[in-house]
């Protein structure tokens, strides 16, 4: 007995003289979520630190007799002369598909109520972005579910797309559109079996928003069925500014996951114009020298390092990226704006005119563009709308002129009511993006003139009323054009034949 | 404000450099800094002495292995603390003992702002931490 009692002994023993080495600091000053540090003369930059009562740090900014840490987590009870510790650890992120259908803080912490999330792998949050030789170019298409957007400014799978307009002019619209069409294609593809197919998973990072916004797009995205397919990385405006600084880069080490594991993701960074005012309150704080509007000197990496990360990778997965900047007052040149602008892969321009005017989506054609083009376009949509970007432009133009006099020739105002039908066509509702079959058999019915006969202010009646033709009729028409991606001869005439059809249908 | 603040900071950086001899701090060149500041006023004296005093401080605590301990200490264990401290910084390190009862067991040492923990009290808070 004695004997087994020596053994407990000696294990406890073994326990009592196993050291740890910790590298200590003291708060010096603490304020508005950033701490100065006398000490922790090991640490390295952007490690974790560990404050007293759970709550983490990064640091930031390494000086010569003190260290600069935001705080991220309850401050409310930290005070100067507190012990903080150094971890060893980057700052990290569960990642993986246990997040899918959740919602998280801004370092993976589940606030939805729904119990902890089973995840078995971390990422860390600040990564650098996969080089040039891994990479891919994009041709592969992340369809919106927006007409206006899938025919003229095509997104690809890898692509940095930003979005750009006013308050209120429908940019989050915009987002969780492409996020609930990515789950509609997602259930469609997996019941079809296709061993080729590669479902997109979203992932929305909120960044300053207001609660109730947060809980309105987990309600939609809930009432559209694209949450079990979505994961939310909520920095509400009530965040310190270092969660929300921190944010969307935890959302891009998740989507990194599905990237580096062979899948592809999508990730909306809604938005990075808030994300820009947070890094530039911590920046003050930290007393780093301030530039232009006191956004400190690397405000521009700041973007840079995080929309690098979103790529496509030669034999791996792609990470496409939606961040989305608000301007003021349309102001396209402001600091932030030109930033992202000169980092993505294009921009979605929302003008308040167009919204104001009942034009939904109000994409601005003449400056939005997408820099991969018709690569990122299936065949089927280049046949029928690849001139559409050019003649929308010419009508913008014409009805610009058309203004100032009321004599115009036939010909100028058979231009001016094809293009006001297109953007009657170009109209669409709210979290209702269409599948891109059905959006080439309407782009289709439009360039062969059904449309021409119909009062412009009937053409969105008549639109609908062929969509809902052709999903209630002629589903194996559009399976085929999905399945084939291309108008052949013979597609062409089963499109024409059944547009005849649904004219006589349809009375105006 | 911010300038002075810096200015401060700076002028106590040199002070403290010129405090130390072949790296640990002489008594006499600090009596001589402070005569020195004694005569010749900086802007911001208060300041000043405050981060001469910090920077000195942290300077002495490398040099020292403060050694908490709950149950007894014998000066060989110091000793051999004290070398094995010396071994690990690459300088003289000197071991000073207090004695601590809420670490229910075991030892702390301190050097700088490096801590070596190996007392019940640091396993059960760790162990809490994890929980």
């Amino acid at each position: 007995m004695s004997t087994v009692l020596e053994q407990i002994e000696l294990e406890i023993a073994k326990l009592s003289n196993k050291g740890i080495k910790k590298n200590t600091g003291i708060i010096r000053t603490i304020a508005d979520g950033v701490a100065k540090i006398d000490g922790l003369s090991d640490v390295m930059y952007n490690e974790m630190v560990q404050f007293p009562g759970g709550a983490i740090g990064i640091a930031l900014n390494l000086e010569e007799d003190e260290v600069g840490c935001v705080i991220l987590g309850d401050i409310a009870n930290l005070k100067e002369g507190d012990e903080v510790t150094t971890t060893g650890r980057l700052l990290s992120v569960p990642v993986g598909k246990g997040l899918l259908g959740r919602t998280v803080d801004a370092l993976g912490n589940p606030v939805d109520g729904k119990g902890p999330v089973e995840v078995k792998e971390y990422y860390p949050v600040e990564r650098i972005a996969p080089g040039v030789v891994v990479r891919k170019s994009v041709s592969q298409a992340l369809f919106t579910g927006i007409m206006a957007i899938d025919s003229m400014i095509p997104i690809g799978r890898g692509q940095r797309e930003l979005i750009i307009g006013d308050r209120g002019t429908g940019k989050t619209t915009i987002t969780i559109d492409t996020i609930i069409n990515q789950a509609k294609i997602n259930k469609v593809g997996l019941a079809s079996g296709d061993p080729k197919f590669r479902p997109v998973y979203s992932i929305y990072v909120a960044v300053g928003q207001k609660n109730s916004n947060i809980v309105r797009t987990l309600s939609a995205l809930e009432a559209a069925g694209a949450l079990e397919f979505t994961i939310v990385v909520a920095a509400p405006a009530a965040d310190n500014p270092a969660n929300l600084y921190i944010a969307p880069y935890a959302g891009a080490a998740m989507g990194e996951w599905f990237m580096e594991n062979d899948m592809d993701a999508l990730i909306v960074y809604d938005d990075l114009s808030k994300h820009a005012v947070a890094y530039r309150q911590i920046s003050l704080i930290l007393k780093r020298p301030s530039g232009r509007e006191a956004y400190p000197g690397d405000v521009f990496y700041l973007h840079s390092r995080l929309l690098e990360r979103a790529a496509r990778l030669e034999g791996k997965g792609s990470l496409t990226a939606l961040p989305v900047i608000e301007t003021l007052a349309g102001d396209v040149s402001a600091y932030i704006s030109t930033n992202v602008i000169s980092i993505t892969d294009g921009q979605i321009f929302l003008e308040t005119d167009l919204f104001n005017q009942g034009i939904r989506p109000a994409v601005s054609v003449g400056l939005s563009v997408s820099r991969v083009g018709s690569a990122a376009q299936i065949k089927a949509t280049k046949q029928v709308g690849g001139k559409l970007k050019g003649e929308l432009a010419q009508f913008r133009e014409l009805a610009a002129f058309a203004q100032f006099g009321s004599d115009l020739d036939a010909r100028t105002k058979a231009q001016l009511e094809r293009g006001n039908r297109i953007v009657e066509l170009f109209k669409q509702p709210a979290f209702s993006p269409q599948p891109i079959e059905l959006q080439v058999a309407v782009l289709f019915a439009m360039q062969k003139g059904f449309f021409e006969p119909i009062e412009i202010r009937k053409v969105v009646d008549a639109a609908n009323s062929l969509k809902s033709f052709f999903t209630t009729r002629k589903e194996a028409l559009l399976a085929e054009v999905r399945t084939k991606a291309a108008l052949d001869k013979e597609l062409e005439a089963k499109l024409q034949a059944a547009c005849e059809e649904w004219k006589v249908s349809f009375a105006p | 404000m911010a300038a002075h603040a810096k200015a401060a900071q700076q002028l106590a950086r040199q002070l403290f450099r010129m405090s130390v001899v072949d790296g640990t701090v002489s008594a006499e060149r600090i009596a001589g800094v402070l005569a020195f500041l004694e005569k010749n006023r900086p802007p911001n004296p208060v300041v000043v002495l405050k981060a001469y005093r910090r920077l000195v401080a942290a300077e002495i605590a490398r040099g020292v292995a403060a050694v908490e301990h709950a149950g007894a200490v014998d000066e060989a264990m110091l000793g051999a603390i004290a070398a094995a401290m010396s071994r690990r910084y690459g300088r003289p390190v000197a071991a000073t003992a207090t004695p601590n009862a809420a670490l229910l067991a075991g030892l702390r040492v301190r050097v700088g702002d490096d801590v070596y923990e190996s007392s019940i009290a640091g396993q059960l808070a760790a162990l809490a931490s994890a929980v």
